[in-house]
């Protein structure tokens, strides 16, 4: 059955009927945001006393902090970099599924390294992890799928160390989204401190290897700057409900740096750079504590701003960050209708699994284990009729 | 003998069959030309590539848009990128235990058989058995541009056969007369590509 747009026309009308109403309470809000921004740019020591003492009230509290630069700065492009060598990873991978025929797990990682200014064809790499029987148990239990996206998220940076040390520098390495490995819940937990370690392990062979590492987040949605401007209006005294303090709720990091027609980031440009206050800190600290900037990669009249994460050691080293934003900026000048890293785009093109390739392997598995006198499940009723093709036409 | 691999099979039926190539292998195939695909050491059909196809792709969409196409994108997705390039090929015959047939193959190739560009020696070799059976092949076929085919492949041939090349392509242009001396139009059709072709 679709959908019952009959019932949901009502509420439909009801959201729309209430545009006006939101749209005068975000444009306060964003005003207020402004102002506060104007207010505490250079009153960076003020700020940061405030995060600490949001932070003892609420440990998990994730914001922006700064470091040394004022909240408005904006730095313009760098000259472009004569020559670098680009190396940018991204995974996907298939989760085992109870409902199919065979269970199996498969993580396929997709990396190209790309060399700036020798003309020269980038070359792509791949590794394919496909994980079955024992290797799909824990301790306790069937893995999870976080789990199976955490192993593919270190398989991603083990590809990029593999490929850093090859090549002369300066290296950058890019991965889509944030540089630290999410954590999964319960059971997971240890797997993910293991996991950690090897991560903070291969960044900190990365600083030796002098290498400019970098996450690259399109369209971010944590408002990190604006949940800092939040903080500053929280009187000392309040300090304990920060957690329901939500003041600039719907103004974006995205509005505050690339207002349309008017960005505060103008083409090309990046911001201060911040320091990432999160509950990871306790872990990714010292030369690995995670910064970041907004980088305006689309134009002045349609901004469009990503954030760039970086460790420490790439955020204090301005050769670093120069490189790093210029090159940016050049690979997103590639695709420049839709502003992205064309290296993450191709990375993420080799990596990805698609429907077809995942019936490919999993026919293969059974023709295999067939083959091999080996039991062989059915996909469940449940499968097979989802899976059945609906009418395209009335 | 030197062998030039060309792609290998996507789809095939009796009477035509679609080869995928790499764009590096692009530069040997053309259009009109003659091909094989072996499917074992004592038969293979042959075929004539009457479209050579490109399609685009999402990113390829975008990449035409920007002002400048840096090369190493033009060379990453010409050497790196699984540009989906298609061969369109005719089916004109076959051969089994030596002897060459211009009828229709008893099977089509298979998925990912390799098709081979036909060398002169095996283009000569092929046009040269029986009395041009293969073009009824061509004529009859309502989706192909047949006088242009026909001019290309004529035009290859000829080549081919080097001294007695004028003489074959006389007894070829005999044959397509007496083959369409009904359908007026269409002969004319083909005697114009033919007559375009400029002399080698």
């Amino acid at each position: 059955m679709p959908v019952d747009y009959q019932q949901i026309h009502h509420k439909i009308k009801e959201i729309g009927a209430g545009a006006r109403q939101r749209r005068q309470t975000l444009d306060g809000r964003r005003k207020k945001a402004r102002e506060l921004l104007n207010q505490y740019a250079a009153d960076l020591d003020s700020l940061r006393l405030k995060v600490d003492a949001a932070k003892l009230a609420d440990p998990n509290l994730r914001c922006a902090l700064p470091v040394n630069e004022p909240l408005d700065s904006h730095h313009p492009a760098p000259e472009s970099v004569a020559e670098a060598t680009l190396i940018a990873a991204d995974g996907s991978q298939v989760n085992p599924d109870r409902h199919a025929a065979v269970l199996y797990s498969l993580i396929n990682i997709g990396a190209i390294v790309w060399r700036t200014g020798l003309g020269s064809s980038p070359q792509v790499f791949t590794y394919v992890d496909l994980a079955y029987g024992d290797e799909l148990y824990t301790d306790t239990g069937m893995i999870s799928e976080d789990l199976v996206a955490l192993g593919r998220d270190l398989s991603e940076r083990k590809k990029i160390l593999e490929l850093a040390l090859r090549y002369p520098e300066p290296v950058i390495t890019l991965t889509d989204g944030p540089i630290e490995l999410w954590g999964a819940e319960g059971s997971s937990q240890e797997a993910y401190r293991r996991n950690r370690e090897i991560h903070l392990s291969i960044l900190s062979q990365l600083q030796s290897r002098n290498v400019t590492v970098a996450g690259y987040v399109d369209k971010p949605a944590a408002d990190l700057v604006v949940r800092l401007l939040e903080i500053s209006r929280i009187p000392d005294n309040e300090m304990k409900d920060v957690r329901r303090t939500h003041g600039l709720r719907n103004v974006t990091d995205r509005w505050l740096f690339g207002e349309e027609g008017n960005p505060l980031l103008q083409k090309g440009e990046r911001s201060a750079i911040f320091v990432i206050q999160s509950s990871s800190r306790n872990h990714y600290e010292g030369d690995r504590e995670i910064r970041f900037f907004y980088l305006n990669v689309g134009n002045n009249k349609h901004p469009w701003i990503a954030r760039v994460e970086i460790p420490a050691w790439v955020a204090e080293n301005r050769l670093y960050v120069n490189t790093l934003h210029s090159s940016l900026l050049q690979q997103c000048a590639i695709l420049e209708l839709k502003p992205y890293p064309y290296v993450l785009a191709r990375a993420h093109e080799i990596a990805v699994v698609k429907f077809d390739d995942k019936k490919q392997v999993e026919l293969l598995l059974q023709l295999e284990l067939g083959n091999n006198g080996e039991e062989i499940g059915v996909a469940s009723p449940k499968q097979t009729i989802k899976g059945l093709q609906g009418r395209t036409r009335m | 003998m030197t062998q030039i691999e060309i792609g290998r099979l996507l789809r095939a039926g009796t009477t035509g069959f679609i080869a995928g190539c790499r764009v590096d292998q692009l530069e040997a195939p053309a259009f009109g030309a003659l091909v094989r695909a072996p499917l074992s050491e004592s038969y293979q059909v042959y075929g004539l590539i009457h479209d050579i196809h490109i399609d685009d792709d999402g990113l390829v969409r975008q990449l035409v848009t920007a002002d400048n196409v840096a090369e190493e994108v033009m060379k990453d997705n010409r050497e790196r990128r699984i540009v989906p390039v298609e061969l369109s090929v005719l089916v004109v015959g076959y051969e089994q235990d030596g002897k060459i047939h211009h009828q229709l193959p008893p099977r089509p190739p298979l998925s990912l058989d390799v098709i081979y560009l036909c060398d002169a020696a095996q283009l000569v070799r092929f046009t040269s058995a029986g009395r041009f059976g293969y073009f009824r092949h061509i004529l009859q076929n309502q989706d192909i541009p047949a006088g242009e085919l026909l001019a290309a492949h004529i035009q290859q041939a000829a080549a081919a056969h080097g001294a007695q090349g004028l003489k074959w392509t006389e007894a070829a242009a005999a044959e397509l007369i007496t083959l369409m001396r009904d359908d007026y139009p269409k002969l004319m059709s083909v005697l114009s590509a033919l007559g375009d072709l400029s002399p080698e």
